[in-house]
């Protein structure tokens, strides 16, 4: 296993990082990190902070993901004015202002690497990017595991970089601070942290910490297998899928708090008799209507088809067309499923499915 | 200009085709794009109502005809409906061409056989246009078409026109129950009147479209006529949003109907799950 | 093997019928089982962490789970208020469900954390249970435990609410409101949600906005906690599956007040008794029309 932080980390303090965002804050940089919830103090949002006092880093992992700050729930997509035949479309804004997210748990930050692929797929998203790149990621390594976490069966761990710009790893003294792309670079040169030096000793130090936590991880699910995307697409019409979604209540609760989750819809909202907006929204396969079409045929009419198309598609589709797998590994669907959905046990008894076919599959 | 914004259509003729069905003749208000405007048979586009939604239709009229894009539209929901209440002069919006389209040029030097049901003609008129715009390029060109009724047939000058032409072979039916007095074409449904047709499939293609059912019983009479399944091209439609491949509806097992389709040849959809 | 899990293998064993919907062990606490083979019932527990009101799978539209066959129901006393509403809004009949009660004393909030029950760890709908011996039932298995802890927590919270001025309560619940994402998850757990087609899905007309924004929110909000009055259950699904942890327990049971004051009801298991808003008497006040 690679070392997590290179030898040239640099050594941060506390101080040193309450400087840093400071800095940014002044310099009208939005800065968005973990913050205790207000309705609930065992929880944490990822929200704007003015200052690192209000953040709470390396506490439980957020409500939410990433996500909602790169492809809002709903986004204004054109403004339109009707004449009396004619008709007025202005633009919305594709580049936006500077932001930082401080303290980013890696599984979210691999979320949004991963939807890179789909909406840069032919057609650029410039929405997406426009927000990608106006918004650095500084992720803090993951200090431990619940029984829903499982970032290290498809591929993440606890200090994953996969989409982060810099990984702060927590040490003894404050954190180990490693650039990992060019953003990431141009944020530890910014003041205070051009100062700063770097701490071989503290590396080795961080190295013991973080084993632990990458020991814990796989019991919860081991590594898929990578001929997984290929098993899944071949046993379409196992009958597997007949009995694992009947508690699922179609909610789309899981979408919603999903990293890597993007369905949309699009719809036309009057503001007033002349004037209104098209938004996309943040739809989910769960929904009965989801594929409904206007004759009112759905090709997903029941549970079953719908709860089976999620998985297909995290684990199967997505997988095999843009080369990585639709999931993180963070959990939050299992633990936010009024009806006990827990995908580490799917995805446990599909792998043994898998494992227990002599080769082929049931089609 | 991002890529969820339209182009400006202004609504230059409307055709009455069947009680619930028009073809609106669009042209782009902007000139520059009206100009540079490309696109191939089969593609489809996103045409919007601003203030009702988008809805997704192919381009029913060829390439070969610049300009101007044609649509055919029955009212079945909301945009749909919401069209009706437009008229000559107003503006809607397009999005497009999207997705794949029917391999015109592997047909050249080939013949063409069309079969269509009610409104299934729209996707493959552009091709037939297409095709009839490069006539010598193509051997024989045969068309069995049929709907419900009389009145369900769509683009009835062209079929009249189709009917005269001495390069073209037009057979039209309408379903046992559908005909009227003065009615001078077959009675029977599309399957069947592609039986009695009867076209040669050496060295053929077919282009099929029309509802679900049709398809059913169509694809077993093109094979026992002798076309291979990847000589039968058709066109899939599933609930679309975004039409480029990111907002995750349309899929069919790993397949997007707006990146991978419309077009698909029977032997792709023999190999699709049964998700659609 | 207990008297549930035996009296579900006679059910399955002799064909009565042909799942058994319960509660069972998962892997992050209780949650809904659907036992259609009698060696299985061992599987089917009840304690104090079944807090699932498993009505919610008796909906008609949910054809994944009626095709499996005439099914058995495990209901604690304030479930089965939603199998009485079901049946009292012709959703099916009382002959096609075998509903079995279980006589309880309380169930803690979250199915996945320990089951201890205190006044902090106790579900707010447990707060004036009066159906700890269930009355609509075909089998009432279960020993009475004593009372849940009494928690005044959401009575205390209501009280804030009706003690706000106009302005200071709709301030309180646009705050709330502006955190919806409308993923309808409040709806899809909801056992007297089973439209076929709800009211905000409509597009012709479009009665309420889809897009989370806070007027479209607070309509979607209103509208469906106002379809709830005088059928709401109180149990709290919603307000459990919401992600964006909003408090419909509140609104829930201050709506459920005001249907109590005005008409004179609380949503009971019986379904013979009308609801107020399925049903009008003659002498229902009227001095709203002037």
């Amino acid at each position: 296993m690679p070392k997590m932080v290179s030898q040239s980390a640099l050594m941060v303090s506390p101080l040193d990082l309450a400087a840093l965002v400071i800095n940014l804050v002044l310099a009208n940089v939005r800065v968005i990190a973990p913050v205790l919830a207000k309705d609930n103090p065992e929880q944490t949002d990822y929200l704007p902070i003015r200052g690192l006092e209000d953040a709470v880093l390396g506490g439980p992992l957020p409500r939410r993901s990433l996500k909602e700050f790169f492809l809002p729930a709903s986004e204004v997509l054109l403004r339109y004015r009707q004449g009396k035949k004619d008709v007025e479309v202005e633009e919305v804004r594709t580049t936006f202002p500077p932001q930082v997210i401080l303290g980013a748990r890696p599984c979210d930050a691999a979320g949004i690497e991963v939807l890179d692929r789909v909406m840069g797929w032919d057609y650029r998203d410039e929405l997406w990017f426009g927000r990608r790149e106006a918004t650095t990621i500084v992720s803090l390594a993951c200090p431990g595991v619940d029984a829903c976490c499982f970032c290290t069966a498809v591929g993440l761990g606890p200090d994953s970089t996969k989409g982060s710009d810099v990984l702060l790893v927590p040490v003894e003294k404050g954190y180990l601070a490693q650039a990992i792309t060019a953003k990431g670079e141009a944020l530890l040169n910014r003041e205070p942290m051009e100062e700063l030096s770097v701490d071989a000793a503290g590396v080795d130090k961080a190295e013991a910490l973080w084993k632990l936590a990458r020991e814990k991880a796989p019991e919860n699910l081991p590594p898929i297998p990578p001929t997984m995307p290929e098993w899944l697409a071949k046993n379409f019409n196992d009958n597997f899928w007949n009995s694992i979604a009947l508690r699922c209540h179609g909610c789309g609760a899981c979408a919603a708090l999903c990293p890597t989750c993007h369905c949309f819809d699009i719809v036309d909202e009057h503001e007033s008799y002349k004037q209104g907006v098209r938004r996309r929204n943040w739809d989910s396969c769960q929904t009965a209507k989801f594929t409904m079409h206007a004759s009112n045929y759905n090709p997903r009419k029941t549970q079953i088809e719908r709860f089976r198309q999620r998985v297909m598609h995290k684990f199967s589709i997505y997988p095999r067309r843009f080369g990585a797998i639709l999931c993180t590994g963070c959990g939050r669907c299992s633990r936010g499923c009024p009806a006990g959905m827990n995908l580490p046990e799917v995805l446990g008894q599909l792998v043994q499915l898998a494992a227990a076919e002599p080769q082929g599959g049931s089609q | 200009m991002n890529l969820y914004q339209p182009y400006l259509m202004g609504i230059e003729a409307i055709t009455e085709e069947t009680s619930d069905i028009r073809t609106y003749k669009l042209q782009f208000k902007d000139s520059k794009v009206a100009d540079d405007f490309q696109f191939s048979a089969g593609q489809f586009g996103e045409y919007s109502v601003f203030g009702e939604g988008e809805s997704t239709f192919c381009i029913a009229s060829p390439p070969t005809r610049k300009g101007y894009i044609e649509c055919s539209v029955k009212a079945c929901g909301k945009v749909t409906h919401a069209m009706r209440r437009l008229g000559v002069g107003d503006t809607l919006g397009f999005r497009g061409p999207y997705g794949n389209s029917f391999p015109l040029e592997m047909m050249k030097g080939h013949s063409v056989v069309f079969v269509a049901g009610g409104i299934g003609l729209a996707p493959v008129r552009s091709v037939i246009w297409n095709v009839l715009d490069l006539r010598d390029q193509f051997k024989d060109v045969t068309i069995v078409y049929g709907a419900r009724t009389v009145g369900d047939l769509v683009y009835k000058r062209e079929l009249e026109e189709w009917a005269k032409r001495e390069d073209v072979k037009l057979w039209q039916a309408v379903d046992p129950g559908g005909q009227t007095p003065e009615w001078k074409g077959e009675i029977a449904f599309v399957p069947m009147l592609l039986e009695k047709a009867a076209p040669s499939a050496t060295d053929a293609f077919a282009v099929v479209c029309g509802p679900p059912i049709m398809i059913k019983f169509t694809l077993p009479v093109l094979a026992k006529l002798g076309f291979p399944d990847d000589r039968i091209y058709t066109t899939l439609e599933n609930r679309m949003k975004c039409g480029i491949g990111k907002c995750g509806r349309c899929n069919i097992g790993p397949v997007y109907v707006c990146k991978d389709g419309p077009v698909f040849t029977a032997a792709q959809i023999r190999g699709l799950p049964q998700d659609f | 093997m207990s008297e549930l899990s035996e009296l579900a293998q006679k059910l399955l064993g002799d064909g009565s019928v042909k799942v058994v919907i319960g509660y069972e062990e998962g892997p992050r606490g209780v949650r809904p089982v659907f036992v259609t083979d009698p060696a299985q019932a061992g599987k089917l527990i009840f304690d104090t962490r079944c807090v699932q009101n498993l009505a919610a799978y008796l909906n008609p539209r949910r054809q994944h789970v009626t095709k499996l066959g005439k099914a058995a129901v495990v209901v604690k006393g304030c479930d089965a208020r939603a199998v009485a509403g079901l049946i009292r809004e012709c959703q099916f009949k009382r002959d096609d469900v075998v509903i079995i009660a279980v006589r309880c004393g309380g169930v803690v909030r979250d199915p996945a954390k320990s089951p201890e029950l205190s006044i902090e760890t106790v579900a707010d709908r447990c707060a004036g249970c009066e159906v700890r011996e269930p009355k609509l039932f075909d089998h009432l298995i279960g020993t009475l435990p004593p009372r849940p802890p009494q928690s005044s927590q959401r009575e205390d919270k209501i009280a804030e609410l009706v003690a706000m001025t106009p302005a200071e309560r709709w301030a309180f619940w646009s705050d709330h409101f502006e955190r919806c994402i409308r993923c309808n998850a409040c709806r899809e757990v909801c056992p007297m949600c089973f439209c076929v087609q709800c009211t905000a899905d409509k597009s012709r007309p479009q009665w309420i906005e889809s897009s989370p924004t806070p007027q479209g929110n607070r309509a979607w909000q209103i509208m469906r906690i106002l379809h709830q009055a005088g059928r709401c259950v109180d149990c709290l699904e919603c307000e459990r599956a919401c992600p964006a942890d909003i408090p419909l327990g509140l609104i829930a049971k201050y709506v459920a007040q005001a249907v109590e004051r005005r008409f004179d009801y609380k949503t009971c298991d019986d379904p013979l008794i009308p609801a107020p808003m399925g049903s009008f008497s003659t002498d229902d006040e009227q001095e709203f029309i002037q």
